[in-house]
């Protein structure tokens, strides 16, 4: 008896298993299809152009350099030089940009003070800042750290900003009559978990931003991570070398905005 | 346990300063509010009946006069002034118990014993098995019990509820009416409550004050003598509702200009 009792529990177990891997086919499912007709193209233009492999290889050329690449393990440590400095800078970032972002979204005179700045320094890609960043901190880390910085930032603010200006009022009343009496306690216990939700679509957002980021500025100034594999596959003609960098970059940026959007999912109120 | 304490108007007055001028929304108001009393207000909207509220909760300051609790002048927002809000102002954020605790928690009471409360709480307004719930898997009318217990949770001497029932279905609102004289019979709070029904007037207070329309002053105060639960469909209540309504109509005539239709 006890045996058709397990195997139908394993069925069970079996069954959810499936359904999880069924259910995450199903969200990778238009990626995929994405991937298959990129690559169709690509091929036909490679075929109907003659296009010699290195100006544009073939699909199946740049995955075997991709298989390469991840083989010798050269493929992660540029993976890991870029996202190390993604990280770091980005939460450097938000360690400044919420702090500050909650203070001008509460104040409206320090935000008439502030507002003309970050207008003016917002248009100003990071990239434009690159020359500047190698004239002050040379072609190390830290370069390229401030440039991520500087592309993660406003994201940050302006939506922590607008995340505190969009509180309802009535959060802050239900705030005070229930005992928070000094306005940090009302950051801590009403504003700042009011305006999570806007906090974290900025931190997706910079995460993005940051991303693309890095990548120019090692095109520019490096000796890893993935903007310095293309642009060091470019300077001994790999263009297969260049596709997998751009593959990878692709691919992550997806892969991280996934795990943003699941964390939102699980942990922001709304 | 604490109980209710008095509450004194002097003169309290409210001006507004708007782009088109001063708005009187209060006139000078002397009242007096005995400790433990279920005191309604009601009134044409428009009337002050709401910045009345704002007042006694210390959301702003009068223009003019003052509000004592207990001898003590309003100066600001204090725990020892609960407030049930028309729109619950529960924060989503946190579990239903949460709420509940938030007071609690403010008071520095400790973790276990803020638990054992607010699930005494809860259990009051009939909703302690919901009390790991989110605020928004909840109806209208489980967060007006949520708010309930929230505001008796932290024992203040005054519960100030603005129109908390307004947003509600007609039958729930009658069950809740009925579960929040209990609840008050039961803890003798000072309640200072805002509606626009006459019947919810009727039905709840000791006594009723009608404010005249904008802007607004005190027009008349009835004292409700009938005895808990109320029966609305007894002469009596009627009689009484007439008398308020008379007085209402007076003020709502006022309000609209004769030979031109209301907006």
């Amino acid at each position: 008896m006890s045996t058709p009792v397990g195997s139908a529990a394993n069925g069970r177990r079996h069954g959810r298993g499936a359904a999880l891997a069924l259910q995450g086919l199903g969200h990778s499912l238009p990626y995929l299809y994405a991937a298959i007709a990129i690559a169709i193209v690509w091929q036909a233009v490679v075929v109907l152009t003659e296009a010699h492999s290195s100006v544009l290889p073939a699909p199946l050329q740049v995955a075997q350099t991709f298989g390469q690449l991840v083989a010798n393990g050269e493929l992660f440590v540029h993976i890991w030089a870029s996202l190390r400095r993604v990280l770091i800078a980005w939460l450097l970032s938000a360690l400044v940009a919420i702090p500050l972002g909650m203070a001008l979204g509460w104040s409206r005179r320090l935000e008439k003070l502030v507002d003309p700045f970050i207008e003016l320094f917002r248009p100003i890609s990071p990239l434009a800042w690159i020359p500047l960043a190698i004239l002050w901190f040379g072609i190390g880390e830290s370069g390229k750290i401030f440039i991520v910085f500087i592309g993660t930032f406003f994201p940050i603010l302006l939506s922590t900003v607008a995340g505190v200006k969009c509180i309802d009022p009535l959060y802050i009343h239900a705030g005070q009559v229930y005992g928070c009496k000094s306005s940090y306690s009302l950051f801590r216990r009403v504003i700042l978990p009011a305006s999570l939700p806007s906090i974290v679509v900025g931190l997706r957002i910079s995460f993005g931003t940051g991303w693309a980021a890095i990548i120019a500025a090692e095109l520019v100034a490096a000796r890893s991570g993935l903007g310095y594999l293309i642009a060091n596959g470019m300077e001994i003609l790999r263009a297969d070398t260049v596709l997998v960098g751009m593959v990878a970059i692709g691919v992550l940026g997806v892969l991280f905005d996934s795990v943003f959007r699941y964390l939102h999912k699980r942990y922001a109120w709304s | 346990m604490s109980t209710g304490k008095p509450i004194v108007l002097e003169s309290l007055a409210k001006t507004y300063e708007t782009e088109s001028g001063a708005v009187q929304a209060l006139l000078p108001m002397d009242l007096e509010i005995g400790a433990g009393e279920f005191l309604v207000v009601v009134g044409p909207s428009g009337c002050g009946k709401s910045t009345l509220l704002q007042l006694l909760a210390g959301f702003m300051a009068p223009t003019a006069g003052e509000a004592r609790v207990d001898g003590a002048r309003i100066q600001g927002p204090d725990i020892d002034r609960g407030m049930v809000f028309q729109h619950y102002a529960l924060f989503p954020w946190l579990s239903v118990i949460g709420n509940v605790e938030f007071g609690l928690e403010s008071k520095g009471i400790a973790k276990a014993e803020r638990h054992t409360r607010a699930m005494d709480c809860l259990r009051m307004v009939g909703l302690e098995e919901f009390a790991s719930k989110k605020i928004d898997e909840l109806s209208g009318g489980m967060k007006q019990r949520v708010a309930i217990a929230r505001a008796f949770a932290t024992e203040p001497s005054v519960i100030l509820m603005d129109e908390p029932f307004g947003a509600l279905d007609a039958l729930t609102r009658r069950f809740l009416q009925g579960e929040l004289l209990k609840i008050w019979r039961q803890h003798q709070r000072t309640v200072v409550f805002i509606t626009h029904s006459v019947a919810e007037a009727l039905f709840l207070g000791d006594r009723v004050v009608i404010m005249t329309a904008r802007p607004g002053r005190i027009k008349s105060e009835i004292r409700v003598d009938m005895p808990h639960p109320r029966d609305v469909t007894a002469e009596d209540f009627r009689a009484y509702e007439r008398t308020i309504y008379e007085l209402l109509d007076d003020e709502l005539a006022k309000t609209f200009r004769p030979g031109v239709y209301p907006q």
